[in-house]
C-alpha cells in the first residue's frame, strides 16, 4: 500500500570505503543548492538503521571490508546499494593493489553501478533515480545472497583477483 | 468537540509545520526544497520498512515518549495547568533519555546525555515563564491565560528568554548539539528504526506544536497578535538556524541559563514592583 | 492513646530483648502492626487538639535522664578521646544547670497533639515499623551475639518511642531531653559495628547534634528570661516581633537535626556507615523532626526570619542536589537528596502560608515513604548483590526485576506526577510564586527551587538509566565479583516492607485524589501512562522484529559504557558551606539587632 512512497523519500547512507574523496565531494555538490537532491526528499542520514539507499564510494580497502558488510546488514529491508565511481564498481585505478578488494560487489550485492572518476552529480542523480525504480520493486524479505566471485587465488604470496569472476550459471568450487 | 479534533490532528499539524519549515529553509538557501508533504511521505515509507530493535526496553520507552508528548499537547489544548504541563513534558523527555541510555551505543549515550543537559538548561526557564504568567494573570491555568488580554508587553523580557529556548527545544542551530546530525548522528534517535522510528519522528512534530502553543500564550486572547507572533518567530528561528553554526553543549548551557535566567529574573522582579 | 504510642514501644523493646529468635520475629511484626494500627486510629479520630499534663513525679525523672545522657556523652568524649564531644557535653551541662536554676511562671500543658503530630505518628510508626521488619532479617546476617542482635531491634523500638514522644510534647525542656535521646540513638546505631569508620562517623554525628542541643538550651534560657515560659504554645502565642531569639535558636536546632548544609556531614556519615538500617531510619524518620519543629515555629516568625529561612532552605535544596551529581555511592546520593528535600520542607514550613504548609506536609509524608522504599532497596542491593556503587548496578533488570521495579517507583515517586512528592513540589512552586508579588527576594527562592528540582530529576534518572543498561560484563562472561551474576532470591522480610511502602504510595495517590490536590485528569492520565509501560512490555513481544546490534560505525567490537559524573571542584563545596554559614550568621545577627 505504501510502496509508492518509497520513491518519494529515499534516505541515504553514505559510506566511504577508502575513496580518494573525489566522489564524496560530488555527493556534497549534489546535495548543495545547484543540484539540490533534497527536492526529491533525499536526506543524508548517516545512520544505517533509518536509510534506504546505501551509497558506497571507494575501492574497498582491506581494512574497510568488514565495516562495509556490517553496515549493509544493519540496514533494514527494502534497501538498494549504489556503487558510486569507477573504483567502487571495479577497483578503478587501484585494481590489483595488495590492499584493495577491487569493488564492493565482492562483498555485498549491488543494484546500481555509477561509473566515473569522479562520478558527476548528474550521474549520481541518474543513479539514484534508477535505484528508486529498483527499490519500488523490492520486498521486505531479506535478499538471498549469491556469489559473483570465487576466492581470490594467491601465488607466491601475491593475491590475484583478476580471473576470479564467476561466469553466468557457474558455481563456486568451494560451495 | 473542536478541541478533540485538534488533539487528534495535532501530529498532522506538526508535520505540516515541519514540511513547511523544510521548504522555507531550502528557499533561504536558494534551493527548491522538498514538497510540502515530504514529512508524510517519510512517515508512510517508514511504515513499509523492516523493523529492527535492539531490546524491548529501548523500543517501549521510545513509544512512551511519543504518547506522553501527545498527552502534553492534549493538556495544552484543553487549557490545563501550565506548571503541571511543564512537568509532564519533563516526563516525556525523561522517557526518551532513559531509552537513549538503555542501549549500549556510544552515540545514543552521548545524545541522551546532551538531552539531559539541555533539559537542565530549559526546564528552569520554562518554570519561570509559567511563574511570569501566574504573576500576570493570577493563575497557572492556560484557559485563564487565553481568556485574558495579551501579556507580551509586560512579559517582554521573558518572551526574549523564551525565544532563546525555541532553538534548543526544536534542536536548531546554534543550539542543536543535542542532535548534532553530523557528529553523533541524531543522538538518542539513532538506534530506532522502521515503525519504531516513526514514533520518534512524529514526536518531533509534536514538539513543534508544543513549543508554538506555548509561544502563542504570550498573545493571550488576541488571535491576530498570536498569528503574527507565530509567523514572525517561525521565520526568525529558521533564519537563525540557517545563519549560525553549532556551538558546544557547555556553551549552550552557559548562554541559555546565563542570559535567559537573567532576563526572566529581571522581568519577574519588575513585575513584583509594579 | 498517645500514651500507648509512647509507652508500648518501650515495653516492646524490653520484650524483644529477651525473647528467642523465632518468637522475636513474630512478636516484632505483631508489634509493628499494632503500632501502625494505633497511629492510623489516632490520625482518623483526632479532630480537636488533645492537651494533657504529665504528673509532677515525671519531671525529676526527666531531669535525671537528661543528666545521665549528658554525662554519658561526656564519658564517651573522654573514652573516645574526642575533645569536641567533651567540650559540647560540658557546655550543655553548664547550660542545663542554668536552665534548672531558673523558673518559669507561665505554665501550660506538657502534651499537645495537633493534626501535624498525628501525621508524624503515621510516618514514624508505619515507615519506621517497616524498617524494623526489614532489620529483623538483616541483623541475622551479621556476626554478633544473640543479645547484641536483640539489642539492635530493641534500640529501634526505643527509638520509635522517643520519636512518638517528641512529636507529642509541648514542653521545650522535655523536647530537649528527647532531642538528646534521638542523638543518643543515632550515636548508638551508627557506632553499632564498632569499627574505625563507624566510630568516627558516630562521633561526628554526636558533636554536630550536640550543637543542636546547645541551641535548644540557649533558646530555653532566653525564653525563660524574656517570656517566662518553657512551653511552645505560650512562647508562640506571646511572641514579640522584636525578640525572636528563642525561635531562631530553635530553628537552628532544626537545621542541625535536618542535616542542612553546613551541618550535612553527620547524615552523610550515617549513610556511609556500614549499617543500612541506621541509614534508613535516619533519612526516612529521624530527620523529619526538623520540618516538624519548623512547622511548629512557623506562626511565630516575622517577615525577615521567614524570608531568610525560606531562602536558606531553598538554597540548601539547590546546592545539595548539585553536590549529589558528583557522587557515585548509592546511599550517599540518597543522603544528599534527603538533605535537599529537607531543606525544601523547612523552607516551606517557614513560609507559613496555608498552601505552603500543606505542601510541606505532603512532601513530609511522601518523601518518608519514597526514601524508605529506596533505602530498603539499597539495603537489599548491599546484602543480596553486594552492590554499593551506582556504576556496578549495570543491567540489574536482568537479575532482579522486582528490585528494579521498586527503585524505579521510588525515584519516579519523588519526581513525577501523579505521586505525592511531585504534588508537594508542585504546590511548593505555586506557593512561592504567590509570595513573589510581596517581596522580590522570593525570586531567588524560586530560582533555587526550579534549578534544584531539575538537578534532582537529573540525578535520579542518571541512577535509573544504569538499571536498564545492557550488562556487558555478564554477556562477555567475565563478570567481576561485584556485579550481580544470576537471578537472586530475596528474603520475604526484605520484600514485605517494600510492598507495604508501595501500597502506601498507591494509597497516597488515592488520598490526593480524594483531597483534590490535583485535577482528577491530572492524576489519572500520568498514572495510565506509567501503567502503560509494563503493559507494553507484556503485550509487545517483538516476535516479528529483527534484533540487531547497536550502530557503532560498523565496528564489531563491543564497548562498555559507564556512568557520567559531574566534576565538583572542592571549592564549590567550600563556597556552598560558607554561603550557608553566612546566611545563618546573618539570620542570627538580624534577629539580635
Amino acid at each position: 500500500m505504501f510502496r509508492k512512497y518509497r520513491k518519494k523519500s529515499p534516505w541515504i547512507l553514505h559510506y566511504n570505503a577508502g575513496s580518494c574523496n573525489g566522489c564524496d565531494i560530488e555527493i556534497l555538490a549534489a546535495l548543495a543548492p545547484k543540484y539540490d537532491l533534497e527536492r526529491f526528499g533525499v536526506i543524508n542520514t548517516g545512520n544505517p538503521k533509518q536509510s534506504d539507499i546505501f551509497l558506497v564510494t571507494g575501492p574497498v580497502t582491506f581494512r574497510s571490508r568488514e565495516r562495509l558488510v556490517e553496515l549493509y546488514t544493519q540496514m533494514p529491508e527494502p534497501k538498494v546499494v549504489i556503487a558510486l565511481g569507477s573504483c567502487t564498481c571495479t577497483g578503478g585505478v587501484f585494481r590489483d593493489m595488495y590492499n584493495v578488494e577491487d569493488g564492493i560487489d565482492r562483498y555485498i550485492p549491488v543494484d546500481v553501478y555509477v561509473p566515473g572518476c569522479a562520478a558527476s552529480p548528474e550521474l549520481l542523480i541518474d543513479g539514484v533515480v534508477k535505484a528508486l525504480e529498483i527499490l519500488e520493486e523490492k520486498t521486505k524479505a531479506i535478499e538471498k545472497p549469491f556469489r559473483l566471485f570465487k576466492e581470490a587465488s594467491s601465488e607466491n604470496g601475491i593475491i590475484n583477483r583478476r580471473h576470479s569472476a564467476l561466469k553466468v550459471g557457474e558455481k563456486d568450487e568451494e560451495d | 468537540m473542536i478541541e478533540v479534533m485538534l488533539i487528534l490532528f495535532a501530529p498532522l499539524i506538526g508535520g505540516l509545520m515541519y514540511g513547511f519549515e523544510r521548504v522555507l529553509r531550502a528557499r533561504m538557501q536558494n534551493r527548491k526544497g522538498p514538497p510540502l508533504l515530504q514529512p508524510f511521505y517519510d512517515m508512510y515509507k517508514l511504515l513499509d520498512k523492516q523493523a529492527f530493535i535492539i531490546n524491548p526496553y529501548h523500543t517501549v520507552l521510545g513509544i512512551m515518549h511519543f504518547l506522553t508528548l501527545w498527552t502534553v499537547v492534549a493538556f495544552m489544548i484543553f487549557g490545563q495547568n501550565l506548571l503541571y504541563i511543564i512537568f509532564l513534558h519533563l516526563l516525556s523527555v525523561i522517557f526518551i533519555i532513559l531509552a537513549g541510555f538503555s542501549v549500549n551505543s556510544v552515540y545514543s549515550h552521548v545524545g541522551a546525555n546532551r538531552e539531559l543537559l539541555s533539559a537542565l538548561a530549559y526546564e528552569p526557564i520554562l518554570i519561570i515563564v509559567a511563574v511570569g504568567f501566574f504573576m500576570m494573570h493570577g493563575s497557572f491555568d492556560i484557559s485563564v491565560i487565553r481568556q485574558n488580554s495579551a501579556s507580551i508587553v509586560p512579559l517582554f523580557l521573558l518572551f526574549l528568554a523564551f525565544l532563546l529556548l525555541i532553538p534548543l527545544k526544536l534542536k536548531k542551530s546554534p543550539f542543536d548539539a543535542a542532535e548534532a546530525h553530523q557528529e553523533i548522528v541524531g543522538g538518542v534517535e539513532i538506534e530506532f528504526s522502521g515503525v519504531y522510528f516513526e514514533f520518534i519522528y512524529i514526536a518531533k512534530w509534536l514538539e513543534y506544536v508544543f513549543v508554538y502553543l506555548l509561544l502563542v500564550l504570550f498573545a493571550g486572547n488576541n488571535a491576530v497578535l498570536g498569528t503574527v507572533l507565530f509567523l514572525g518567530v517561525f521565520l526568525l528561528v529558521n533564519l537563525v538556524d540557517n545563519a549560525t553554526a553549532r556551538i558546544k553543549m557547555k556553551h549552550v548551557i552557559q548562554i541559555v541559563l546565563g542570559i535567559a535566567l537573567t532576563l526572566g529574573l529581571l522581568n519577574l522582579a519588575g513585575l513584583s514592583y509594579v | 492513646m498517645y500514651a500507648t504510642l509512647i509507652l508500648a514501644p518501650l515495653l516492646f523493646a524490653l520484650t524483644v530483648l529477651i525473647s528467642p529468635l523465632r518468637l522475636r520475629n513474630i512478636l516484632s511484626i505483631v508489634f509493628v502492626l499494632f503500632l501502625s494500627a494505633v497511629s492510623i486510629g489516632m490520625n482518623l479520630t483526632l479532630h480537636t487538639p488533645v492537651e494533657a499534663s504529665l504528673h509532677q513525679l515525671f519531671h525529676p525523672l526527666f531531669i535525671l535522664l537528661d543528666t545521665l545522657v549528658l554525662l554519658y556523652f561526656l564519658w564517651q568524649g573522654v573514652v573516645k578521646n574526642s575533645s569536641l564531644v567533651m567540650l559540647l557535653a560540658l557546655l550543655q551541662i553548664v547550660l542545663f544547670g542554668i536552665v534548672l536554676s531558673l523558673s518559669a511562671a507561665l505554665d501550660s500543658n506538657d502534651i499537645l497533639i495537633e493534626s501535624t503530630s498525628t501525621v508524624m505518628y503515621l510516618l514514624i510508626n508505619i515507615v519506621g515499623g517497616s524498617i524494623i521488619v526489614f532489620a529483623l532479617h538483616y541483623i541475622e546476617s551479621e556476626a554478633f551475639g544473640r543479645f547484641k542482635k536483640n539489642a539492635f531491634i530493641a534500640i529501634l523500638f526505643f527509638f520509635l518511642s522517643v520519636m512518638n514522644f517528641i512529636v507529642s510534647t509541648n514542653n521545650i525542656e522535655i523536647f530537649f531531653l528527647l532531642f538528646e535521646l534521638t542523638t543518643l540513638c543515632s550515636y548508638l546505631l551508627i557506632a553499632y559495628r564498632g569499627e574505625g569508620v563507624s566510630v568516627e562517623n558516630s562521633l561526628r554525628a554526636l558533636w554536630m547534634n550536640q550543637l543542636g542541643g546547645v541551641a535548644i538550651l540557649a533558646a530555653l534560657i532566653f525564653s525563660i528570661l524574656h517570656y517566662d515560659t518553657v512551653h511552645f504554645d505560650i512562647l508562640i502565642a506571646n511572641i514579640e516581633e522584636v525578640y525572636l531569639l528563642p525561635i531562631v535558636l530553635l530553628a537552628i536546632a532544626a537545621f542541625v537535626k535536618g542535616a542542612s548544609i553546613p551541618f550535612d556531614k553527620w547524615l552523610l556519615g550515617a549513610m556511609v556507615a556500614p549499617t543500612p538500617v541506621s541509614a534508613i531510619l535516619h533519612s526516612a524518620t529521624m530527620v523529619k523532626i526538623a520540618p516538624y519543629l519548623m512547622l511548629k515555629l512557623a506562626p511565630a516568625m516575622n517577615g525577615f526570619v521567614s524570608l531568610s529561612i525560606t531562602l536558606l532552605g531553598t538554597f540548601v535544596f539547590f546546592s545539595a542536589a548539585l553536590l549529589a551529581l558528583g557522587k557515585d555511592y548509592f546511599k550517599e546520593i540518597l543522603g544528599y537528596s534527603t538533605i535537599a528535600l529537607l531543606g525544601l520542607m523547612m523552607a516551606l514550613a517557614a513560609l507559613g502560608t496555608p498552601e505552603a504548609i500543606r505542601a510541606c506536609l505532603v512532601l513530609l509524608i511522601f518523601h518518608a515513604i519514597s526514601k524508605g522504599l529506596l533505602f530498603l532497596q539499597a539495603g537489599i542491593l548491599e546484602k543480596n548483590f553486594h552492590l554499593k556503587y551506582v556504576n556496578d548496578i549495570n543491567g540489574l533488570i536482568n537479575h532482579s526485576p522486582l528490585v528494579v521495579f521498586f527503585i524505579t517507583v521510588g525515584f519516579a515517586s519523588l519526581t513525577l506526577p501523579p505521586f505525592g512528592a511531585f504534588i508537594g513540589k508542585f504546590m511548593a512552586i505555586e506557593s512561592i510564586a504567590a509570595e513573589i508579588a510581596g517581596s522580590p527576594l522570593y525570586l531567588f527562592a524560586l530560582i533555587f527551587l526550579a534549578l534544584g528540582s531539575v538537578f534532582l530529576t537529573l540525578l535520579y534518572f542518571k541512577v535509573l538509566t544504569k538499571l536498564f543498561a545492557k550488562d556487558m560484563d555478564a554477556e562477555a562472561g567475565n563478570a567481576s565479583p561485584h556485579s550481580p551474576t544470576a537471578y537472586a532470591e530475596i528474603s520475604k522480610y526484605y520484600t514485605f516492607p517494600s510492598f507495604l511502602l508501595l501500597f502506601l504510595l498507591v494509597a497516597g495517590i488515592y488520598i490526593s485524589f480524594e483531597k483534590e490536590l490535583l485535577d482528577s485528569m491530572e492524576i489519572i492520565v500520568p498514572l495510565l501512562l506509567i501503567g502503560l509501560v509494563p503493559l507494553l512490555f507484556a503485550t509487545l513481544l517483538f516476535k516479528k522484529a529483527h534484533r540487531v546490534k547497536e550502530y557503532n560505525c560498523g565496528e564489531k567490537e563491543q564497548i562498555k559504557l559507564n556512568m557520567y559524573y559531574f566534576h565538583m571542584p572542592r571549592r564549590i563545596k567550600t563556597y556552598i558551606a560558607l554561603t550557608a554559614t553566612a546566611a545563618l550568621v546573618i539570620l542570627m545577627a538580624g534577629v539580635v539587632l
